[in-house]
């Protein structure tokens, strides 16, 4: 049975991959997005760092420049889009052809999402590459932290995913979730590290992002590369995200089957 | 004028289709409350660090923001989603209807769509510009006031003209439909003022997407930071602007009406 | 008697509808408060199906077909009432349920709209998990039925309507469903691909034995695929039973058109109903009567031309349909 299921997986994940090629130029345009606004934001605390003789808190202009970029690797590695889709696939019938088929949605989804990002990574990749050559990151961490980051950003990427999957079920309640979806864009921006490091933040939200998830989901593996974390830290997030995880299951299977069981099947 | 009557009309249709999802009011207020609360928080975090971002002061930077929302719910109002609802029609093969009328088409299409509560964001932009002047003490002269009306204005048509010609280019290629993402992306970056950009994004900013003329330059115009060259150009560009997107929208209309079926 | 295939006791299911009157003042006020009302899409709706059988269900828009349709494939929770197919309860979607049934919709797309055809057969194959022999046996069954050689390598969007459909009802039926749900599968296909459809649905019956249950308004799919048809309107079931049966219950008459060679001649006595145009007559009589009726005429009558007529199963529907309205 489960070899039966990598199977699926296997055939599912290159038919998407297929599917996402058809679209690269809408990739393309989804990536500008992406790159620019951690680009922004390293841009404003640089002339922060000038403005205060070169440092702000423990960040020089070099470990500005590491953060925001390895901030937009792990964001890219963690984002999902599908909370912004399910109003129109509710809406649409699309559910009606999905929910015949003896297969949880959420599995498509996740491939999509994959198939997505590793096709994008032909063009982030250069794309990164250009701007560590312009802007210069100081980026030196121990070895140990290399390798505990490949597991921090796929359990990063599952902690994000079930809580914006979830997220993006509150379509079968409401009608327009954009305003919702909105509301969560500026939390994770703030909570998860992207608006600034945080650790320069004021303490009060330090603390609100620890208890959240938001910090598990991309600050963490981020500051974990950057060398910035103990390895007493680093085991202490890894647990988090675990935790997390545990939670997020939850909540998206209960949040899934009241959804389901409340799904009116318009459309066709 | 006529497209004035027609903007009412529209306007009219928009606000009674709006009205019906009731949530969408609240929405839209809690969204303008957040973008705004979020903006607000951002420079209050970069200046809790510092007091002048590349020579900005807090209250300038506060005034930058108030134009950014401002803006953003002009376009929001009405460009954003009339533009959104051509290319849908592009793809779609319904432009058809539009055409088939015997007002202008690009007027008929600019003025399809209306979101009636984005104008909360018109409404909010300048009471926090306000308070901001207010705050700064300065009073604001009648200089720098018709400036700032100016390159309010200029700013407008530029980002219209722009919009119009993003989605022109659907016309031609279809599958791109997130192509106004181009647009929400740089308008992101539009939130500081485009000097602290190295020269490279400046210019990004200013010839390829257009953004710099819709916030940094009317900001700028406000608190009298606006060169008077900056200020003849962005008049000059506004008009080139609308010619080029209003002979660039005749090429795109005569290739979709050629080309279909 | 084996057991049911489908089985439903008093199904029933019912919408909360937002309700508002035009106009932008009671647009405003709907901000504040909103009206609702209750629709009873199905009512109380009770019937079984043994397997193998083909039933037709028939109804108007709106009359609560298709919602009763998506009931037994478990899109829809009931809002009360019981209903088992193949022994599940079908709104718990357990995979083996799943895996058994399938569901097409006439002009509406389930296919990867992108990528050939034979891309959402093989994604088919992996969501159901089918062994590579299985499913390439099925494959060729299928190709070969439905004649979609060429077709398998375009992308979707390239089909015409009909290919697409063809296709579609393929891939619907590469995991050997038992039970096949089809609403309104030959919407807005040409005349010859509606008869395409229609023969593959009867073959495939038939070598499989596979359970079809199919709504449609088109009474020429029910006419050529159903003995059984079950009348849905207002959410109410009107009729269970053989289609000859319903028109034998809602039309017992025939109609006689006569041509004579003169005009004015007195035809009342030959039946209830006459109507007189000119020189033709026509004449409504019950089925009965029919035969001794028309011998009486032919011998009576100067008569140039003469033809007797079922009435149009149209008609007859829409009589069940108007006389349901005037009852209630």
């Amino acid at each position: 049975m489960s070899r039966g299921f990598g199977d699926i997986y296997l055939t599912l994940f290159g038919l998407e991959l297929s599917v996402m090629f058809q679209y690269r130029a809408a990739v393309v345009i989804w990536l500008l997005g992406l790159v620019l606004q951690p680009v922004v934001y390293m841009v404003v605390w640089l002339r922060v760092a000038e403005a205060k003789g070169g440092k702000v808190g423990d960040f020089d202009a070099g470990s500005i420049v590491a953060y925001f970029l390895v901030m937009m690797l792990v964001n890219h590695a963690t984002f999902t889009w599908h909370m912004f889709e399910m109003g129109w696939r509710v809406r649409s019938g699309f559910y009606n052809a999905i929910l015949v088929q003896p297969l949880h949605p959420w599995h498509r989804d996740v491939l999509a999402n994959v198939a997505y990002k590793v096709l994008a990574l032909g063009v982030i990749l250069p794309v990164a590459a250009l701007l560590a050559w312009y802007f210069e990151p100081t980026l030196q961490p121990p070895l140990w932290a290399v390798a505990a980051f490949v597991p921090a950003v796929i359990l990063a990427f599952f902690t994000r995913f079930l809580f914006e999957w979830a997220l993006g079920l509150l379509a079968f309640w409401i009608t327009d979730t954009s305003g919702l979806n909105n509301l969560y864009m500026a939390f994770i921006l703030i909570f998860s590290g992207r608006l600034a490091p945080l650790d320069l933040l004021p303490p009060i939200l330090q603390t609100i992002a620890a208890w959240s998830p938001f910090e598990w989901m991309v600050a963490f593996p981020v500051e974990l590369l950057l060398g910035r974390l103990t390895p007493e830290q680093t085991m202490h997030g890894l647990a988090m995200q675990v935790l997390w995880i545990a939670i997020g299951f939850a909540v998206m299977q209960l949040t899934w089957v009241r959804a389901s069981s409340r799904y009116s099947a318009v459309g066709a | 004028m006529n497209a004035l009557r027609l903007l009412l009309l529209f306007f009219r249709l928009g606000a009674m289709n709006e009205v019906q999802y009731r949530a969408n009011f609240w929405i839209q207020l809690v969204r303008t409350a957040m973008n705004l609360g979020f903006a607000l928080f951002a420079v209050f975090i970069v200046y809790e660090q510092t007091t002048h971002l590349n020579g900005w002061t807090m209250p300038e930077l506060v005034v930058l923001m108030g134009v950014w929302t401002l803006m953003g719910g002009l376009v929001g109002v009405v460009v954003q989603p009339s533009m959104e609802k051509l290319i849908e029609d592009v793809r779609e093969g319904t432009l058809d209807f539009c055409l088939t009328k015997p007002e202008d088409a690009q007027i008929l299409v600019s003025l399809s769509q209306v979101k009636v509560w984005r104008l909360l964001d018109v409404l909010v932009g300048p009471i926090v510009i306000a308070l901001a002047l207010a705050h700064m003490g300065k009073a604001t002269g009648w200089q720098e006031s018709i400036a700032f009306a100016v390159t309010l204005l200029s700013g407008s048509i530029i980002l219209y003209s722009f919009w119009l010609m993003l989605s022109t280019v659907s016309f031609w290629f279809i599958r791109i439909d997130n192509i106004l993402m181009i647009f929400h992306s740089m308008y992101d970056a539009a939130r500081w003022p485009i000097s602290i950009y190295p020269g490279w994004m400046q210019a990004m900013l200013t010839f390829l997407v257009p953004v710099a003329f819709a916030v940094t330059v009317p900001a700028g115009a406000l608190v009298g930071r606006l060169p008077l060259h900056w200020l003849v150009g962005t008049i000059v560009l506004a008009a080139l602007l609308l010619a080029l997107s209003r002979w660039f929208w005749k090429v795109g209309l005569r290739h979709y009406s050629g080309a279909s079926a | 008697m084996s057991m049911p295939a489908i089985r439903c006791d008093a199904l029933s299911k019912t919408y909360r509808v937002p309700e508002r009157e035009p106009g932008l003042w009671n647009a405003a006020k709907s901000l504040i408060h909103r009206r609702t009302r209750d629709v009873e899409a199905v009512q109380s709706v009770s019937f079984e199906v043994a397997p193998g059988e083909v039933v037709g269900f028939l109804g108007p828009n709106g009359a609560g077909k298709t919602t009763t349709l998506k009931m037994l494939s478990g899109l829809l929770n009931p809002s009360s009432g019981q209903v088992r197919v193949l022994d599940h309860e079908p709104f718990r979607r357990e995979r083996g349920f799943l895996q058994q049934i399938t569901l097409v919709m006439g002009n509406r797309n389930q296919m990867v709209w992108d990528l050939p055809v034979a891309d959402s057969f093989a994604r088919n194959r992996a969501i159901y998990r089918l062994q590579r022999t299985d499913f390439n046996e099925t494959v060729a069954e299928l190709t070969e039925l439905l004649d979609l050689g060429e077709l398998m390598a375009k992308p979707v969007r390239n089909l015409s309507l009909g290919e697409r459909m063809k296709c579609e009802v393929a891939v619907a039926l590469l995991h050997r469903p038992q039970i096949l749900f089809l609403d309104e599968p030959t919407l807005g296909l040409d005349v010859t691909m509606q008869r395409r459809i229609r023969t593959f649905i009867a073959e495939y019956n038939q070598r499989v034995g596979a359970t079809v249950l199919l709504t449609s308004h088109y009474m020429a799919d029910v006419e050529a695929l159903c003995k059984r048809v079950i009348v849905i309107h207002q959410g109410q079931l009107l009729f269970d039973g053989a289609l000859v049966d319903l028109v034998q219950q809602f039309a017992p008459h025939k109609t006689i058109v006569v041509d004579l060679e003169r005009e004015g001649l007195d035809l009342s006595g030959y039946a209830d109903s006459v109507s007189v145009d000119g020189s033709r007559v026509t004449l409504l009589v019950p089925k009965s009567a029919a035969a001794q009726t028309t011998g009486r005429l032919l011998a009576e009558l100067p008569v140039v031309d003469l033809t007797v007529e079922e009435p149009p199963i149209e008609e007859v529907i829409e009589q069940v349909f108007s006389q349901q309205h005037t009852s209630t």
